[in-house]
């Protein structure tokens, strides 16, 4: 058996033998999928809605029964006064109250125009200010007895704007990035630590084989990992896989590349395991934040934005996500593929030199 | 086979080798030999083209073992001090593994393990995972990993040190036996008792060779002469000693016995007399390495 294969053959064996690291690299990463799917669940709903009728006509009531009878909010206490309506939306009795002012059907019917307020807690800005957007398209529907909205608008790809669909996708690239770059950051400090790298090191095996040897088998890893979720994901979620697994592949192996890379660079640079797995952590926080999973670049300021473009994570999210809801193929995707493939094949480089460095 | 010429390496402001040269013939067992920290390790670590000499060269079949690294790791088999091999993965399985790494073709690595099981009796152990053997046997498998692609030139680093004495005294026949098929071998321990058992010796001490030649030169270099004193007064003979001590007189103690150094006839008689009377029985000796070494390290500190 050539070097290479031997090597490959050996973390099989060792991995094999390892039966606490197997459950974790196999089966925590449903679990993970599992739990982290339902919990990061911002879809709307259960919103508690107050208001406060200083009008009391029929109107105004129609407009608190419109609100309720919606599927994102539900009845909160009855406010009495502005006082209480401020108090309440403090100490978090409602989150969202409403104020219908006396005069207001008046208003309405003599077509002068009206002012209803609506308080938000705007303590989490994102569910506040949607929250604050279907009360307001609830209440015009109810005031005008028409649809308020101007333009007709149609979701796609998503149309029922769950936000599993979008999460669920995330979910399955966190995990890759975690397992790939964990597993590869232990790989070479572990042998620095048994002494036994100093034993290969006499050896005639070659920097480039032994960083490939190292990496992989954790590839092979990762990819197992990845289609259990993706197939997990389909079955129990329901996420599509619109487009062609082709495309997915050739985005997870470059995407993998540059994982396994960093991981082995971390691996290198480290004396001891904690020290490798702080690294890949300060990592991996990084990549997680910038990549747009749970806040919109768009949102972000434009040094950020410039950030995110070091962040293979974004690209490898853009292609999962593309790939599974839109159907996107190579030609909607060579940008990220590209870029992605190129941060490859340059952390993969840095890895071998950086052992090579580190050895001679 | 292996040749050091004025080799110095420092690890920032600290000399690990200052100014070391050997050589070591095929068929030698070359000891290097000294305390923690005389710079053992450092220097096998040149020769096996883990680290680079600040100056002078280090050759292995007269290929230089910094830049010609990668042609001579085929040749050279290196069993560093601590035990690295994988103790998750079988006897037979760190053998493969090493056997592969150094591309020995399937039929040699038949032979080759069929041949080192056999001389360290590890057969019967093949399928026993590593970090389950004894530290004698984990030597031995080390060893064997080492050897597995019949290299012309061993460095062993302290193979010794953590292991029983029995198993020693086996290991030490082992590197014998190598010696007579014509390896050379440059092994370093800790232990002086092992000198005797090398053809050629150096004392190493901060870095430098403070004496060098076969244990039996080493030995004579020795200027002082030795009474040996044993037997059961053994302890009371120290105490006295160390009361009334004779003048140009050292006493020091190895194990059962105590060693008495002295110059003249005159303070050899004055012992005798001091320990008349007591249950040890007094002779000449010739001095040994240990003394040697101890007086040696004594003069260069």
């Amino acid at each position: 058996m050539g070097p290479l294969a031997s090597l490959m053959r050996k973390e099989f064996l060792q991995l094999r033998r390892d039966h606490a690291m197997l459950r974790l690299v196999l089966v925590l990463p449903i679990v993970q999928l599992l739990v982290l799917s339902y919990a990061l669940d911002n879809d709307l709903r259960n919103v508690r809605v107050s208001v406060l009728d200083e009008d009391r006509t029929p109107l105004s009531r129609g407009i608190a029964d419109a609100l309720w009878e919606s599927d994102v909010f539900v009845p909160g206490p009855p406010l009495a006064s502005g006082d209480d309506l401020a108090r309440s939306l403090k100490v978090g009795r409602c989150d969202l109250a409403v104020r219908i002012p006396a005069g207001l059907a008046r208003d309405v019917a003599g077509n002068r125009s009206a002012a209803i307020g609506v308080h938000v807690d705007g303590t989490n800005s994102s569910t506040g200010g949607r929250a604050a957007g279907y009360a307001e398209a609830a209440i015009a529907r109810a005031a005008t007895g028409r649809d308020g909205r101007v333009g007709a608008v149609r979701f796609f790809y998503n149309p029922e704007l769950e936000s599993r669909l979008y999460m669920v996708p995330g979910i399955i690239v966190m995990i890759a990035t975690i397992v790939s770059a964990m597993l590869t950051g232990m790989a070479i400090v572990r042998e620095k630590e048994l002494g036994t790298l100093e034993q290969v090191l006499v050896t005639p095996l070659g920097s480039l084989q032994y960083v490939a040897g190292k990496s992989a088998p954790y590839a092979l890893i990762a990819l197992v990992d990845l289609a259990l979720a993706t197939g997990f994901a389909a079955v129990w979620f329901h996420v599509p896989l619109a487009g062609s697994p082709l495309v997915l592949l050739a985005g997870v192996l470059a995407y993998l590349a540059v994982t396994l890379s960093l991981g082995l660079i971390a691996s290198v640079v480290s004396d001891t395991q904690q020290q490798a797995m702080f690294t890949v952590w300060f990592f991996l926080v990084f990549a997680i934040m910038l990549s747009g999973f749970f806040f919109p670049i768009e949102n972000m300021p434009p040094w950020a934005r410039v950030l995110t473009w070091l962040d293979p994570m974004r690209f490898f999210l853009a292609i999962v996500r593309g790939v599974l809801l839109r159907g996107a193929g190579f030609g909607d995707l060579a940008r990220d593929l590209l870029v992605l493939a190129g941060m490859g094949a340059a952390s993969f480089t840095g890895a071998v030199l950086a052992f090579r460095r580190a050895t001679s | 086979m292996i040749r050091i010429d004025d080799l110095h390496k420092s690890y920032g402001a600290t000399a690990a080798v200052r100014g070391l040269s050997l050589a070591v013939g095929p068929g030698r067992i070359c000891g290097l030999i000294g305390p923690d920290g005389a710079g053992k390790t450092t220097t096998m670590r040149i020769v096996c083209g883990l680290l680079a000499p600040d100056r002078g060269t280090a050759t292995v079949l007269g290929r230089d073992c910094t830049r010609e690294a990668r042609a001579i790791k085929s040749r050279l088999g290196y069993m560093p001090q601590r035990f690295s091999l994988y103790p998750d993965l079988t006897v037979a399985e760190n053998l493969r593994f090493f056997a592969d790494l150094f591309a020995v073709g399937r039929q040699e690595r038949a032979r080759r393990e069929a041949e080192l099981m056999e001389f360290s009796k590890l057969g019967p152990f093949r399928e026993r995972r590593a970090g389950r053997l004894s530290g004698g046997m984990k030597q031995k498998l080390a060893l064997s990993c080492t050897l597995i692609h019949t290299p012309e030139v061993l460095v062993l680093d302290e193979p010794t040190t953590g292991v029983d004495p029995v198993s020693r005294r086996e290991f030490w026949r082992i590197l014998r036996d190598l010696a007579n098929r014509g390896l050379a071998l440059l092994v370093s321990t800790p232990y002086l008792d092992e000198a005797d058992l090398c053809d050629d010796i150096v004392l190493m001490h901060g870095g430098r060779a403070i004496a060098r030649g076969t244990p039996a030169e080493v030995a004579a270099g020795f200027p002082r002469r030795l009474l040996e004193v044993r037997g059961p007064g053994l302890s009371a003979a120290i105490a006295l000693l160390r009361e009334t001590p004779v003048a140009g007189t050292d006493a020091r103690r190895y194990g059962d016995r105590l060693h008495v150094v002295y110059t003249d006839q005159d303070q050899a008689a004055a012992v005798r007399a001091r320990l008349a009377g007591l249950a040890v029985e007094v002779s000449p000796v010739g001095p040994g390495i240990e003394d040697a070494f101890v007086a040696l390290l004594e003069g260069a500190s």
